[in-house]
């Protein structure tokens, strides 16, 4: 038989338990207005997306690859990587360009500038006056890489790149041209004479 | 009847001279000043009967026009530049190329003696030098030490580099000193490597 402290512990628990169940009965009492405002509140507050893509990208995650997948992986992305530069490389450095049309006694020069904000980029240099609307360069299809074919008599020429009409900017791959009379850096351009030797 | 041809050849040169200078007049005179513009004109008259490239100092002229320089500075450089221009042709001799006589104002624009120059033409006295003498003022404005760029060039001229082997030269130096080689390093074990004596 149960003992009197615990028969009356039972009757406690059961007061109890009578009691929470009384309070979740009761409605909760919901202030309308006050709700569609914190609602419209989180709806209209400011958005951080790019601080929230950081967060996210920050966040801690585990992942699962297989020795062999993370090696393929590594592989894709040097391959993607190097071709990529190569790709800039290339078109960046000034070259003679074998498959455009040659004049007469001039050599094609292809000249190459990345500038993937641009609206517009402009050759300058001994060979057409200093003009920057003389030779645009053209974007290719991505936007990001300028280039144009000029043909250059062959010798030591000075030139640079005019980005947006207004900004003045050396060739990165090329030799910097010694001195500068007038503030803004200039390159160097060598074009042998095929006829010299 | 000599009075009558004296007058006619007046009158010809009268008529002669502006149109010779007409075509050089019009792009100098639709990018500077009138005054900025007489002076680079008399600077370029000056110098063209001495058989120097007269284009490099136009060039030079519309290249500060654009730049937007003051007039000031853009007649010190053009002058500056018929000075160097005349250097090298006095230091190249008279048969060099307008070409020769150019790259060899720019080497002695980077800090090249006229004496290197005259060096490098007697050891080549028939090829032609426009090739070398960039490169050396290529190399000089890469930071490499002038006399030391100058020996290691002349030493590969006076060998028989040629233009294509002297290009590689350069692009080799520059390429050792972007992976971080100083000037004179990399132009030093470029030098070793093409079996050049090392400066």
């Amino acid at each position: 038989m149960p003992r009197s402290d615990e028969i009356d512990a039972a009757q406690g628990g059961e007061d109890v338990l009578e009691q929470a169940a009384e309070e979740l009965r009761r409605p909760l009492r919901v202030d309308a207005a006050l709700f569609d405002a914190r609602v419209m509140d989180e709806v209209l507050r400011p958005r951080h997306r790019v601080r929230d893509a950081v967060r996210s990208l920050a966040r801690k995650r585990s992942v699962s690859v297989s020795p062999i997948g993370a090696l393929a992986a590594a592989c894709l992305f040097a391959v993607v990587v190097s071709g990529a530069v190569m790709a800039i490389e290339r078109v960046h450095a000034p070259e003679l360009a074998r498959r455009a049309p040659q004049l007469a006694g001039e050599p094609i020069v292809r000249f190459g500038f990345v500038a993937p904000r641009a609206s517009s980029v402009a050759l300058v240099g001994d060979f057409n006056d200093w003009d920057p609307k003389a030779t645009p360069l053209r974007a290719n299809a991505a936007g990001g890489v300028w280039s144009v074919d000029v043909p250059i008599r062959p010798g030591r020429h000075i030139y640079a790149f005019v980005v947006d009409g207004k900004t003045w900017r050396p060739d990165p791959a090329a030799p910097p041209a010694y001195g500068e009379d007038f503030g803004e850096p200039n390159s160097a351009l060598t074009v042998a004479d095929p006829g010299a030797q | 009847m000599i009075r009558a041809a004296l007058t006619l050849f007046a009158f010809a040169a009268v008529l002669g001279a502006p149109r010779a200078l007409a075509a050089q007049d019009a792009r100098l005179s639709a990018r500077l000043d009138a005054q900025t513009r007489d002076a680079v004109t008399g600077i370029i008259d000056s110098v063209r009967a001495t058989g120097i490239p007269s284009e490099p100092l136009v060039q030079k002229a519309l290249e500060g026009a654009s730049k937007h320089a003051d007039d000031a500075r853009i007649v010190s450089a053009v002058r500056k530049l018929a000075g160097e221009l005349g250097d090298a042709r006095a230091a190249l001799g008279a048969s060099s190329s307008d070409a020769e006589v150019i790259a060899g104002a720019s080497a002695l624009h980077a800090g090249i003696a006229p004496r290197a120059l005259t060096r490098m033409r007697a050891a080549r006295a028939q090829g032609s030098l426009t090739v070398a003498l960039a490169v050396l003022a290529d190399l000089v404005a890469r930071g490499v030490p002038g006399d030391t760029a100058t020996s290691v060039i002349s030493a590969l001229t006076v060998a028989g580099a040629q233009d294509a082997e002297l290009l590689k030269f350069r692009q080799g130096v520059e390429g050792d000193i972007a992976r971080g080689a100083t000037p004179a390093a990399a132009l030093g074990g470029r030098a070793k490597s093409a079996r050049m004596p090392t400066p």
